[in-house]
C-alpha cells in the first residue's frame, strides 16, 4: 500500500470507478426496451449537444472544407472568390510532387526537417524523460522540491522559451556560446545557431528542454504506482539494475510509453510556435517545418490551394501514424483497458 | 567485480553509486533551471550590455520592465491575451463539464462514436482548418455585418473550439473519479436529472473545473498558429506581440526577456492555483491507459 517512505510529491491516480452496465445488444431488446433506452440517454444527448453543435460549426465543417479548397486553384487571382474558386482535381498534389514546380524543393526541405525534428524531439523527451523520472524516483536530499523545480520549462509558455534560446542562441554574445567556448573551452570557436546548417538543432534543442518535464511527469506516477513487492523480489533472485529496469520497469511503463508517443508524435509534426518565433515566417531551407510551410504559403504567398493540399497530406500521414501506432500497442491497451 | 577492483565494500560501493545519482539529478535540475534564470537575468540588464556581453550581474535594473510598455504595445497585447484566452478557456469548460459528464456515465454506440470523434479531431492539424476559417472570416467580413476578423470576439469563437475536445477529456477522468452515490442520492431524493448534475456534480467536480479551466487557458495563452493568421492590429495577443517586436527591435533584448518575464507570470499564477489537480488531472488519463 505504501508508495515510498517519503511522501510523494505526485500521487498516483484514483482507480477507476466501476464502468456503467453497458446496456443489452440491440437485437436483445423490444420496442419498448430500446424506448426506455433512449429516454435514458437522451439526457445524455441534451448534455452533449452544445459542444457537438459548436465542434460541427467551428471544427468539422471548416476541416471538410479545408480538404475541399486542396482542390481547388486558389491564389491571389481567384482569392476574391473564395469558396468558389475554380476545381482544379489533385493538381495541387501532383505538384508538390513535380520537381519542375517551384513549390516542390521547399516541401521536400519542410518534410525533412519535420521528420528530423519530430524523431529527435519524441526521442530526446521520451527518452530523457524517463531517465529523469527514474533519478527523481530514488530517495534524496530534498526530493521533494526537487520534483516540482524540475517541472519549471514546462511552465513556461513555448514563445517564451522560442524568445529566450534565440537570445541565447547569438554567436558572439550569446550564453550558449560563451559557456561552450570562452569559459570551459568544450569547443574551439563559436558555432552559428540562427543561420544555416545548425538551425534545426537550435529549434530541437529548446523543444526538448521544454517537453522533457511531461512525459517525466508522467513516468514518475507510473512508477510511483508500481508495487515495490516486484523489485524487491528480483532483488532477493539477484537481478540487477538494469535487468530490473529491463524486465519489470520498462514492460510495465510500456503503456505509458505507448501514450507519450502517440502524443508526442503529432504534437512535434505540427509544431509551429519554435520556429516561427525564433525565425519569422520563413525560417530557411534547414528548419522550415511543414506548419511554417503551410502558412507562408498561404498567408504570405496566397497559395491557398497549396497550403490546404499540404495540411490534407500531413492529416492523413498521421492517420496513418495512429494506425501503425495501434498495431505496435494494441496489446498495451488492452492490458490498461 | 568492480568491488574488488576498487576494493570496496558492497555498501560502500552502493553509497558512493548512490552520491553519484544525487549528483546527476541536482546536475540535471541546473540544466533545467539556467534558462530561466538566465531569462531574469537578461531582462535587468541593460541592451548594450546583453549585446556586446559585458553582463553586471550585481548591478541589475528593471529599467526595461517599465520601457517595454511605451515600446511596444503590450498593454494591448496582454489585455487581449488575458480576455480571449480567459473567455474561451471559460466557455470550453463549460462546453466540457456538461458533455465530458454524459461521456462519463452514459454508454451506447453513438455515444462512443463521438467520443472517438472528439479524440480524432486531435489528429486535425491546426492549419486544417485555419485556411477555411480565414476564407470563412473574410467572406463574412464581405457578405455579412457580422465581423469576425481580427477581432476578439471571432479569436475566442476559434480557440473555444480548438480547445474543447481536450477539455472534454479532461472533464470526463474527473467525473469518472468522482462517486455515483451522491447524484443516486439526488435521484431517490426526486431531484431530476438536471437538476441532480447541476447542484451535486457540478458543485463536487469544482477542482476538476478550475484544472479544466486552468489547462485550456495555459494551451490558449501560448497559442500563435490562428493569431498570426486571423488577427491584425486589434486583436492580436501576446505571442504576435513578441513576434513583432522581434521583427522590429532585433536588438531590444532587455525588454523582449522582460515582456517573456511579465507574459509567463499570469500562467504561473494560474499553474499554482490549480497545481494538485491540474497534475493529478493530466497524469490519471496515464495511469489508467
Amino acid at each position: 500500500m505504501s508508495i515510498s517512505e517519503t511522501e510523494p510529491k505526485i500521487q498516483p491516480a484514483q482507480p477507476l470507478t466501476p464502468a456503467p452496465p453497458e446496456p443489452p445488444a440491440d437485437h436483445a431488446l423490444t420496442a419498448t426496451a430500446r424506448r426506455h433506452t433512449w429516454r435514458r440517454n437522451r439526457f445524455a444527448w441534451w448534455l452533449i449537444a452544445p459542444a457537438l453543435i459548436f465542434m460541427l460549426l467551428v471544427h468539422i465543417v471548416p476541416m471538410l472544407l479545408g480538404v475541399y479548397v486542396g482542390f481547388l486553384k486558389l491564389n491571389t487571382f481567384t482569392l476574391p472568390k473564395l469558396f468558389g474558386a475554380p476545381f482544379i482535381g489533385l493538381a495541387n498534389f501532383k505538384g508538390l510532387f513535380d520537381s519542375a514546380n517551384p513549390i516542390h524543393d521547399g516541401f521536400v526541405d519542410a518534410t525533412r526537417n519535420t521528420a528530423i525534428y519530430t524523431s529527435t524531439v519524441v526521442a530526446g523527451t521520451i527518452g530523457g524523460g524517463m531517465a529523469v523520472a527514474l533519478l527523481l524516483n530514488r530517495s534524496f536530499p530534498g526530493q521533494r522540491i526537487v520534483r516540482t523545480l524540475m517541472l519549471t520549462p514546462w511552465i513556461i509558455p513555448t514563445f517564451v522559451v522560442a524568445t529566450l534560446w534565440q537570445f541565447m542562441w547569438q554567436k558572439d554574445a550569446g550564453i550558449i556560446n560563451k559557456v561552450l567556448v570562452d569559459y570551459t573551452h568544450v569547443l574551439s570557436h563559436k558555432p552559428t545557431w540562427l543561420l544555416g546548417d545548425n538551425t534545426i538543432w537550435a529549434i530541437v534543442i529548446p523543444s526538448i528542454w521544454r517537453g522533457l518535464p511531461l512525459p517525466m511527469l508522467f513516468f514518475l506516477a507510473g512508477l510511483q504506482a508500481m508495487p515495490p513487492e516486484l523489485h524487491e523480489a528480483a532483488k532477493m533472485d539477484g537481478a540487477g539494475a538494469w535487468q530490473r529496469f529491463r524486465h519489470i520497469t520498462f514492460p510495465l511503463l510500456r503503456p505509458l510509453i505507448g501514450i507519450q508517443l502517440l502524443f508526442g508524435v503529432i504534437y512535434a509534426t505540427y509544431q509551429f510556435v519554435m520556429p516561427y518565433i525564433m525565425f519569422g515566417s520563413d525560417p530557411g531551407p534547414k528548419a522550415d517545418l511543414l506548419m511554417t510551410l503551410i502558412v507562408r504559403q498561404a498567408f504570405d504567398n496566397n497559395l491557398f490551394g497549396y497550403g490546404a493540399a499540404i495540411s490534407t497530406l500531413l492529416m492523413l500521414a498521421m492517420g496513418a501514424w495512429v494506425a501503425l501506432w495501434y498495431l505496435a500497442f494494441r496489446r498495451d491497451l488492452e492490458v490498461a483497458a | 567485480m568492480s568491488a574488488s577492483a576498487f576494493s570496496m565494500t558492497p555498501r560502500r560501493r552502493r553509497k558512493l553509486t548512490s552520491a553519484a545519482l544525487t549528483t546527476l539529478t541536482y546536475l540535471v535540475l541546473v540544466i533545467m533551471l539556467a534558462p530561466v534564470l538566465w531569462l531574469l537575468v537578461g531582462s535587468m540588464q541593460p541592451s548594450s550590455a546583453l549585446s556586446n556581453g559585458t553582463y553586471d550581474l550585481l548591478h541589475p535594473t528593471l529599467h526595461a520592465f517599465s520601457a517595454m510598455w511605451s515600446n511596444v504595445d503590450f498593454g494591448h497585447y496582454l489585455m487581449n491575451s488575458l480576455i480571449i484566452c480567459g473567455v474561451a478557456a471559460a466557455l470550453a469548460t463549460a462546453f466540457a463539464a456538461s458533455a465530458g459528464y454524459a461521456l462519463a456515465r452514459y454508454r451506447s454506440k453513438p455515444l462512443s462514436a463521438y467520443s472517438f470523434t472528439v479524440i480524432g479531431t486531435q489528429l486535425i492539424p491546426g492549419a486544417m482548418f485555419l485556411l477555411p476559417v480565414y476564407l470563412g472570416f473574410v467572406w463574412l467580413k464581405k457578405n455579412t455585418p457580422i465581423q469576425l476578423f481580427d477581432t476578439r470576439i471571432g479569436m475566442i469563437l476559434v480557440y473555444t473550439a480548438f480547445f474543447t475536445p481536450v477539455a472534454i477529456y479532461f472533464m470526463r477522468s474527473f467525473f469518472l473519479a468522482l462517486p455515483r452515490d451522491l447524484e443516486e442520492a439526488a435521484l431517490v431524493d426526486g431531484c431530476t436529472r438536471f437538476g441532480a448534475f447541476v447542484r451535486i456534480v457540478i458543485p463536487n467536480a469544482a477542482p476538476g473545473l478550475l484544472a479544466t479551466f486552468v489547462y485550456a487557458f495555459l494551451f490558449a495563452w501560448d497559442e500563435l498558429l490562428f493569431v498570426s493568421a486571423l488577427t491584425q492590429t486589434n486583436a492580436e495577443t501576446i505571442p504576435i506581440g513578441i513576434r513583432n517586436f522581434i521583427g522590429n527591435y532585433n536588438s531590444a533584448y532587455d525588454q523582449l526577456m522582460a515582456a517573456g518575464v511579465v507574459s509567463t507570470v499570469p500562467v504561473l499564477i494560474a499553474f499554482f492555483i490549480a497545481q494538485r489537480w491540474l497534475v493529478r488531472g493530466i497524469t490519471a488519463g496515464a495511469v489508467k491507459g
